[in-house]
This record gives structure tokens, C-alpha cells and sequence, in this order.
């Protein structure tokens, strides 16, 4: 009977310990822990040495949570609920050029000519050749298709669903938009345009210029009458 | 004189005979099975703060995975993307969704969503995305089919024996170029061999202990 007894514990256990690939919402177990958490910064981490900064308001509270906490029993952590985090990734402080970011050529940066309107040409560190459209037209399928589609009429998948947008992206076959100049596609992504944001922290810039030339593209297609 | 130890005694030196190797042996098999990151680390699917669906936008829209990790082709991390990235259309779409309050709170104030990470290789450990696009290794080939989570959980275990099989024999698991983020991309199924493909760079990845530890 033991025996019998012996044997359930074992498949009890083996039944609690589960199987590989089981779902869990726990964080994974270390078992040899080795070396594999370290006091290092890795990118997106959570960091807490410019807490003040980045959460100024929380931080605050937090002070007056610690010295209270302090005052009535002697503990320096006081029971705080953090809804705000201190980030290890610091952005530039304001009015400062990174090396190298400078960012004085009009032409490449801003879509602008010498006499600071919109230009309707490339500029001359961006070849146009068939490398440069390959890399416009998977760039725009990444970035823009969601909303404008694949062909530019601006009824791109995220516009159709969940109720769609309060305001629709115009298509680019328009008038109005075949006689703007390159430089307003290149400023448009840039910058956003209406109720579209900036896409200048997704796109690097030379990818703007090849996104820039495939919505051209794009526009010429429907315009050809035969021949080229 | 009486015997010192009883006659069951006797048995003792069978008993271990035969129960010793069991025991070593489901001892050993269960530190095979159950201290393998494929028992402790696949399958983790933490809750995240906000309920965002990979099979939603990845699955069923289709959208690239790139238009919101979009670092994963320039940087060693694939970034997890700024509020503002899911603002592009949140600011249109379902905007009085309750789901979404913490972005519009937190790009309203600008403090970052407390994502949790779900794939963590150890610190010892420097991994580049860069250098496995560039060679054609499909993002789920490790992440697997991401498209289908609504929740998304650890694929692949990510654990140094994992990593090695590939780098000693990469050519199953790679793909042409242009089909880096196409989920439904079967490298199994498919037959593409990256000699043929007129690609510049020889596939040498690293095996030495430097390619990855320093």
C-alpha cells in the first residue's frame, strides 16, 4: 500500500511540475544563476537615477513619502506605489547638437531649396536608380501602407477598421498633391501633415527621400498614357 | 554466534542494484527536462500593462513588423516602440477605448509604459539583431508565429545549446532577404538555399565563445 502511496506522490508531483512549453504568466526561474543579471544598463530598462527627472510630480510625492515614513518609524523605504519610471536612455538636453547631428544641409534635412521653399528634386547625396525605388516602395509598404494603401488612394487597412478614422488620409492622386513638389512629400513624413504625426523617429532619413520618391511614383503611374 | 545483520540484509546490495540507476537515472532526466530554459523560459506570457494584440495588428492587418520595431534593422535591440508610435493611428482610431487610457495617458505626460520583457538573454550575453537580418534569419524563426499570439508568449527557449545548433548549421533556418518578416514564411517547407542566392557575404557565424560572450 505504501508502495501504491509512493507512487501517486511521484505522479502527483511530476503532474505539478508540468510539462515543457507550459504557459505562465511568473517570470522564468533561474536555476544556476550564474552571472545572468548584472548591474549593467541594457536599452528600454528601467533606471531610477534620473527619477526626479523623468518623473517629476511622482518624485515629489516620493520625498514626502520617505521623509514622513522616516519621521514616524524610523524606515527610509516608505510603501510607495510607483506609476512612473526613471529610464536608463536619456535623451539630448534641449538646445544641444549630438556630434555629426548637426543637420545644416536644407536640401537633405528639410526638403527645402536656397530660397527656403519646398524643393521638387532629390538631393544630390541620393541617386535616383532602381535601388533607390525597391527601397521606396518596401519603406512605404512598412511605414505607409497601413494607412494610404498599397497605391496611395488613402484607405490603407487601419483606416477601415475599429470604427475608422475621424479623418481620412487624402489619396495622393489628387490635383492637388501631383503639383507638390518632392520636397512636401519628404517635409509631410518629417514632420506630419494635418492630422497625420511625424515619422522622423521610424523613418532615417535617406529612407524619407526613397519613401519620397516612390509616392511620386506611385503618382506618374496613374498618369501615363502609353509609352513610358 | 548469531548473525550481526538480520537476513533482509541480504537484499540491501540488490536493492541498490536495481533501484540506484532508476534513481540516477530519473535524477539526471529530470535536470534534462526540467532545468532546460525549454521547461523555465518558453512559455512565459507575462500580462502587460496594456492589452495590445500582436495577432490584431501583426495578424490580421498585416501590418510589417517593422513599422513599430523599427530599430531591429539599425541597432542591436529591436526597440519596443514610443507611445507615440501607437499614436500615429490611435490618435484616429478607437479613441475613447479604455484599453488604450494608459497611452493616451502616457503620451499625454510623457512617462514610458512599464512594458515587461519577455525575451531576457543573460547578461553575459550580447546579442545584435543586426548581423541575423542581414543573414536572413525570418524574426519568427526565434519569436515564433507572433501573428497568432494574442498574448505573446516565449517561442523558442533562447538558451545557449539553442543558439549553437543554428550557428553550426544555418542554412535551414535562413530565407531570401525580402522575407525577413513574413510570418508565414516555413523555412522547413520552403526550399531556398542561401548559396545560390548571389548573396556578397559568406555565412560564417561565429562559434568561438568571444562571437557572443566578451
Amino acid at each position: 500500500m505504501t508502495r501504491f502511496n509512493a507512487l501517486n506522490v511521484a505522479l502527483a508531483l511530476g503532474l505539478l511540475a508540468g510539462c515543457q512549453g507550459n504557459r505562465s504568466d511568473q517570470p522564468p526561474v533561474h536555476i544556476f544563476q550564474n552571472m545572468d543579471f548584472q548591474k549593467r544598463f541594457e536599452a528600454q530598462e528601467v533606471n531610477d537615477f534620473y527619477y526626479a527627472v523623468d518623473c517629476p510630480e511622482e518624485a515629489a510625492a516620493y520625498d514626502e513619502a520617505k521623509a514622513k515614513a522616516l519621521e514616524e518609524h524610523g524606515e527610509e523605504e516608505p510603501i510607495f506605489v510607483k506609476k512612473c519610471f526613471g529610464r536608463a536612455m536619456r535623451t539630448p538636453p534641449a538646445g544641444t547638437v549630438a556630434v555629426g547631428h548637426l543637420k545644416d544641409d536644407d536640401h537633405y534635412f528639410r526638403g527645402r531649396g536656397p530660397d527656403g521653399r519646398l524643393i521638387d528634386a532629390l538631393p544630390p547625396q541620393v541617386e535616383l536608380n532602381e535601388a533607390l525605388l525597391k527601397r521606396g516602395e518596401e519603406r512605404y509598404n512598412i511605414y505607409c501602407q497601413p494607412c494610404h494603401d498599397y497605391v496611395g488612394n488613402g484607405q490603407g487597412v487601419a483606416t477601415l477598421r475599429g470604427g475608422g478614422f475621424k479623418v481620412q488620409p487624402p489619396s495622393y492622386h489628387t490635383e492637388k498633391l501631383r503639383a507638390m513638389p518632392l520636397g512636401y512629400f519628404y517635409k509631410v513624413i518629417s514632420e506630419g501633415q494635418g492630422t497625420m504625426l511625424s515619422y522622423a523617429s521610424q523613418i532615417p532619413v535617406e529612407d524619407r527621400w526613397a519613401i519620397a520618391a516612390w509616392v511620386r511614383t506611385l503618382q506618374v503611374s496613374r498618369q501615363s498614357k502609353g509609352g513610358k | 554466534m548469531p548473525a550481526i545483520f538480520p537476513r533482509w540484509t541480504n537484499n540491501i546490495p540488490l536493492a541498490i542494484a536495481i533501484l540506484g540507476p532508476i534513481f540516477g537515472a530519473g535524477l539526471i532526466g529530470g535536470v534534462w527536462y526540467y532545468f532546460s530554459p525549454k521547461f523555465t523560459d518558453v512559455g512565459y506570457r507575462p500580462i502587460q500593462p496594456v492589452p495590445f494584440s500582436h495577432k490584431l495588428h501583426a495578424g490580421d492587418m498585416g501590418m510589417d513588423c517593422r513599422y513599430c520595431h523599427n530599430t531591429v534593422e539599425r541597432a542591436p535591440h529591436a526597440a519596443i516602440p514610443p507611445t507615440a508610435t501607437c499614436m500615429n493611428c490611435h490618435s484616429q482610431v478607437k479613441t475613447d477605448s479604455p484599453k488604450l487610457a494608459l497611452v493616451r495617458e502616457s503620451y499625454e505626460s510623457g512617462a514610458s509604459i512599464p512594458w515587461i520583457r519577455i525575451h531576457q538573454l543573460p547578461d553575459y550575453a550580447y546579442f545584435d539583431h543586426r548581423p541575423h537580418l542581414a543573414a536572413g534569419v525570418g524574426c519568427s524563426t526565434c519569436h515564433g508565429r507572433i501573428d497568432q499570439m494574442t498574448v505573446v508568449q516565449m517561442d523558442q527557449p533562447l538558451s545557449m545549446s539553442w543558439c549553437l545548433d543554428c550557428h553550426r548549421n544555418p542554412e535551414p533556418n535562413l530565407r531570401p532577404l525580402d522575407q525577413i518578416t513574413n510570418m508565414d514564411w516555413n523555412t522547413a517547407v520552403e526550399s531556398y538555399d542561401p548559396k545560390s542566392d548571389g548573396r556578397k557575404r559568406e555565412l560564417t557565424p561565429p562559434e568561438h565563445c568571444s562571437g557572443c560572450h566578451r
